[in-house]
Order: C-alpha cells, then sequence, then structure tokens
C-alpha cells in the first residue's frame, strides 16, 4: 500500500514567543480531498508552508508523498502544484510569459495545450499584463499553475479567495477533477460551504492544533442543526427542554418555539407525536455550525 | 539555474541600459575633454594646488592626473565605486528578500528548483548585469581613445575596470549577506549603503592621516586600484578582494539554506528600537 500523501507528526513552529503550529498530527490519504479548516491565525498557512519546506518547525516530523520535504524538496515540489494564501506574480509579465516561466522552473513538464484548457476554462486572457489583472483573475493564473503539470498532490490555501461565486464553482469542480484524476488535494479554508461541498474529510485546526479530523459527512452528522415549531396550543416548552439533545434558544409568542437539536432527531420527534404541529422547519446543517460549535465549546 | 539566470538577467536589463549607457556616455565625454585639458595643464594645477592635500584624497590622491591612468583615476575611477556602489548595494540586498518582501519567492520556491539553484542563478546574473555595466562603460572609454590621443590598448583599458567589477560584487555580496540577517531589504541596503561610504571616507583620509593606515587595511577600497590598474594590476589584492567576495556569497547563501522563507511578514522580526517605535504608533493609532 502507497504511503500516506501527507503525514505530519507532532509539528511545532514558533515566530518568536508566537506557538504557531503546537504539536500538528496530521494523515491525509493518497486521493483523498482533504479540507483544512480554521480562522486566520489558526496555523492552516504554517502547516502547508512546513509541508513545502518554505518554513522549518522547530519540531515533530514532516512527510509528503512518502518524503522528507527538508530533504529532498525539489522532488516534493516536483510532485507537488501549490496554490498560495498571498498570491503574487512578477507584475512585469502577461499572463502567458508568467506561465512560461513557472513551466520552465519545471522543466517545461506541463503540456502548453492543457495550460491553455485550463485558463479558457477560466476565461483567462493570456495577453493581459498580470498588473493589470484584477485579484480574482490573478486568483486564475495561480490555479492554472498549480493545476498545469497534472501534480500527484495539490496544496491549495484559500483556494477561491477573491473569487465571483460562478468562478468559486469552475474553480471547485476544477479541483474535484483533479481528485477525480488521481490527485491528493489538501485545501485550506475558512469558508465553510466550500468545505462542506467537496471535502472527504475534514480538519479543524484552532491556535496551532488539530482539534478534529473526521469524515465530513460523520461531522455533519454530529452538528447542531435549529428547528422552528408551531404548535396549535401552547408549546410544550419544558417537555422539550428535557428531551436529551435538545435546547431551547427561545419561546415566541407562546405557539412557536427554536430549538437547537445536537445528534439524533429521533428523541424529540417522539415527544413531538404527542402534541399537535402546525409547523416543522429544520434548518440544514452545515459545517459552519459544527466550526461554530468547537469554537464555542473550547473558547 | 539557468533558467533562473536567463530570467533575472532579463529583468535586470532596465538597470544594465540604465547605468551602463550612462557610464559609456561620461566616459566618453571624459576621453573628448582630455585634450583640451591638457592644453591648459598649468592652470589645472594652479587650481589643483590650491585644493590642497585632503580634497584631492578624496579623488584618488592623484597628483599625475594628465597621464592616462591618473586621469582615469581623478575624472572617474576614485570615486565611481560609491556611484555604482548604490547599484551594487540595492540590487544585492534585493536579490532574494525583494521577492520575499512582495511575496513572489514563495510561488518561485513552491517549484522544483533548490535553494542553492536560485541562490546562485540570481547571485550569477548579479555579476554578469554588474559586467555588462562595466562593458558599456569601457566601450565609451575605448571609443574615445582616439580623441584622446593615447597610447593605450583597449584591453589594458579593461584592467581598471576588471579591478571596479571585483570591487563592486564585494559590495553587493556584502549587502546580500545583510538581507539574509537583517529584517528588512531596506534595512540591509541602508547598513550596507553606510559602510560603503564610511570605507570611502576612510580610505580617502588614510591618504592624509597615518593613524587611520591600520582601519584602512581592512577594508575593500584600500586593495581598488582603480584606474591605476592601467599601469600594472595587483593580482594579488584582485584576489583577494574576489577571495572576500566569494566568502561572503558563501555566507549568505549557508543562511539562506537555513532560513524561513517569510510571506507577509509572517517569521519576520525587528530590531529592538523598531519594534518600540512600531508599537508607539500601534499605542497612538
Amino acid at each position: 500500500m502507497a504511503d500516506p500523501a501527507i503525514v505530519t507528526q507532532n509539528l511545532t513552529k514558533s515566530y518568536g514567543h508566537v506557538r504557531a503550529l503546537q504539536g500538528v498530527d496530521l494523515e491525509v490519504r493518497r486521493g483523498e480531498l482533504f479540507g483544512f479548516l480554521g480562522p486566520n491565525g489558526a496555523g492552516k498557512t504554517t502547516t502547508i508552508r512546513c509541508l513545502l519546506d518554505m518554513i522549518r518547525p522547530d519540531g515533530g516530523t514532516v512527510r509528503v508523498l512518502g518524503l522528507d520535504p527538508q530533504v529532498d524538496p525539489v522532488a516534493v515540489h516536483a510532485r507537488t502544484g501549490y496554490l498560495p494564501g498571498e498570491l503574487h506574480f512578477d507584475e512585469n509579465l502577461s499572463v502567458e510569459k508568467a506561465l512560461h516561466y513557472l513551466n520552465a522552473l519545471r522543466g517545461h513538464k506541463a503540456d502548453w495545450g492543457y495550460i491553455r484548457l485550463l485558463s479558457e476554462r477560466l476565461d483567462l486572457d493570456f495577453r493581459m499584463p498580470i498588473k493589470h489583472l484584477s485579484k480574482g483573475n490573478k486568483q486564475k493564473v495561480g490555479l492554472v499553475q498549480a493545476l498545469m503539470h497534472q501534480p500527484e498532490l495539490l496544496l491549495l490555501d484559500e483556494p477561491t479567495s477573491g473569487l465571483d461565486p460562478l468562478l468559486q464553482q469552475e474553480t471547485l469542480r476544477m479541483v474535484k477533477q483533479a481528485a477525480t484524476q488521481g490527485a491528493t488535494v489538501f485545501f485550506s479554508s475558512h469558508i465553510l460551504a466550500e468545505v462542506q461541498e467537496i471535502a472527504d474529510r475534514v480538519g479543524i485546526i484552532r491556535k496551532g492544533r488539530i482539534v478534529e479530523v473526521a469524515e465530513t459527512g460523520a461531522l455533519m452528522r454530529r452538528a447542531l442543526r435549529r428547528v422552528r415549531l408551531r404548535f396549535r396550543d401552547e408549546a410544550p416548552v419544558d417537555a422539550l427542554a428535557s428531551v436529551p439533545g435538545v435546547t431551547v434558544l427561545s419561546a415566541g409568542d407562546g405557539l412557536s418555539v427554536l430549538l437547537q437539536v445536537e445528534g439524533e432527531m429521533d428523541a424529540l420527534i417522539k415527544v413531538l407525536a404527542r402534541y399537535t404541529v402546525v409547523e416543522f422547519e429544520t434548518e440544514r446543517t452545515s459545517l459552519e455550525e459544527v466550526f461554530l460549535a468547537y469554537y464555542e465549546a473550547q473558547a | 539555474m539557468a533558467t533562473i539566470f536567463r530570467y533575472s538577467l532579463r529583468r535586470f536589463l532596465g538597470q544594465i541600459l540604465g547605468w551602463g549607457i550612462a557610464f559609456g556616455l561620461i566616459a566618453l565625454y571624459l576621453m573628448v575633454l582630455y585634450k583640451p585639458m591638457i592644453t591648459q595643464q598649468a592652470e589645472l594645477k594652479t587650481l589643483f594646488d590650491a585644493y590642497g592635500e585632503t580634497m584631492m584624497a578624496f579623488f584618488g590622491g592623484t597628483t599625475d592626473f594628465l597621464s592616462p591612468a591618473g586621469y582615469l583615476d581623478f575624472t572617474f575611477f576614485s570615486y565611481i565605486p560609491i556611484v555604482a556602489g548604490i547599484f551594487a548595494v540595492v540590487l544585492g540586498s534585493g536579490l532574494l528578500v525583494a521577492d520575499e518582501e512582495k511575496g513572489t519567492l514563495d510561488l518561485i520556491m513552491a517549484h522544483p528548483i533548490s535553494r542553492a539553484a536560485l541562490f546562485w542563478g540570481r547571485t550569477l546574473a548579479f555579476c554578469a548585469a554588474t559586467l555588462a555595466i562595466l562593458a558599456l562603460t569601457w566601450l565609451g572609454f575605448a571609443a574615445g581613445v582616439p580623441a584622446a590621443g593615447w597610447d593605450v590598448s583597449a584591453a589594458s583599458l579593461l584592467l581598471p575596470h576588471l579591478s571596479l567589477f571585483v570591487v563592486l560584487v564585494l559590495f553587493g555580496a556584502f549587502a546580500l549577506l545583510l538581507s539574509m540577517v537583517l529584517p528588512s531589504r531596506a534595512v540591509a541596503a541602508s547598513a550596507a549603503g553606510g559602510l560603503m561610504v564610511v570605507n570611502y571616507l576612510v580610505t580617502s583620509l588614510a591618504r592624509v592621516n597615518e593613524r587611520l593606515e591600520g582601519l584602512n587595511n581592512l577594508l575593500p577600497l584600500k586593495y581598488y586600484q582603480g584606474g591605476r590598474a592601467l599601469e600594472a594590476l595587483d593580482w594579488q589584492a584582485l584576489l583577494v578582494l574576489l577571495g572576500v567576495a566569494a566568502l561572503l556569497m558563501v555566507l549568505a547563501w549557508w543562511r539562506f539554506e537555513r532560513r524561513d522563507i517569510r510571506v507577509s511578514g509572517e517569521g519576520s522580526w525587528a530590531l529592538p528600537f523598531t519594534r518600540r517605535t512600531a508599537r508607539r504608533r500601534a499605542q497612538r493609532a
């Protein structure tokens, strides 16, 4: 069996007094789409830059595609596509020249026809000077250069940042397609909807520590959901509050009630069966709520 | 490394042409000016005598300013290390750190090139750019030889340029090393530029003040020949300067191999006094 695409063990990194990573343990399997969630400053970028040997960890081990990035960074980079969170190009080049240069750094390994294909999908004008591009268009160039050599591993730091909703969807489609073709995708984000949409598994990082790694579906099943109820008669607030996992958020006009439910709905529905329910509305669970729950619980 | 070298050299093209053409035109102008000057040598001697020894020390301490070597030294090569040194220090300090501060280094380093290839590709491009500027300068002097009426070959005119080249590479390498250990390119360029000016002052004043000789022996401009190299190049001094430049480069490379690549201020540090100033500004805001 092939090595995992990414393994970090007890990874630590400090900047002066700031402890950016405090023992990060991660394992990303080959071919999976792994979402790396956390707010700004949680340690997402630091982790990715350790994987690429741009910064040297103070402790712990890193393996990328079975290689130690500190020992053989060139081999790791050859098999990896990277989209930085802070993306900057040489502003004096045109899009075409920038991509030519980056392809030259890869020893012209990328097929120029494939580069054109990717660019067309993103509606990227080759002749435009980089300095005249909007942030979103620069992000497109970044995405093309990350995908152009069809890497085994994609490290994407906030890949949809600065893109309009249509392009966000196209970007996510391209990332999913790369995964379908066998690439492992490790992408960081603080936009939970996109992680929920495409990730097989999710890792949540908080203050330099991994607080959860789980299948996206399982995480969502454990998520909190909101239930809005309207009764024909007075809402049985006490009865509802006594259901395990249920919290009454508001009791409204006496007939309505807003609940927060953790875990399965079965116990609640069995209690509700004793009353006449006029309206029953649940808000779709989202990773956002899971994410917030982690942060609220551990703050 | 070849890709990095070619691309970096292409980026330096504007500076090569700007500095090179300017120096070349000055060189040609100085050569054309030689004959009119020689007709007034008595007046010039009176004038330069009036300047005094200290003033003349800043122009290489030359007394035979009408010989080809003396003229080249007095009119150009004595002070040009400071002028061209600005180019060397600015380019050297920004060779890697400018891209790091702009955030472009992150993307480049994610490609399959080693830190060594990136470092040496750019450092060699800096040396080649310096060489190209001096080649254009040499062209200006060489083109002006008939107008000056000198019995000097174009090849021998290369010697002062060689002396200048080595000292500029040394200043650039010093700025590069400082950029690897100081918090920003601006600080590194200022420190390297400041020390370069101090070197010029000490070496100039050591010509009239013996007490500075000890300190001067440790400074690179002491071993810089300038126009005097036209008569006989001191290969030993040249090799010493070259050796020191190479040592500075190797130290900078050693540091680059071991340091974090910063992005948007991440992992950067500040000098204690700049940190205090920043904190005070933040408090006021």
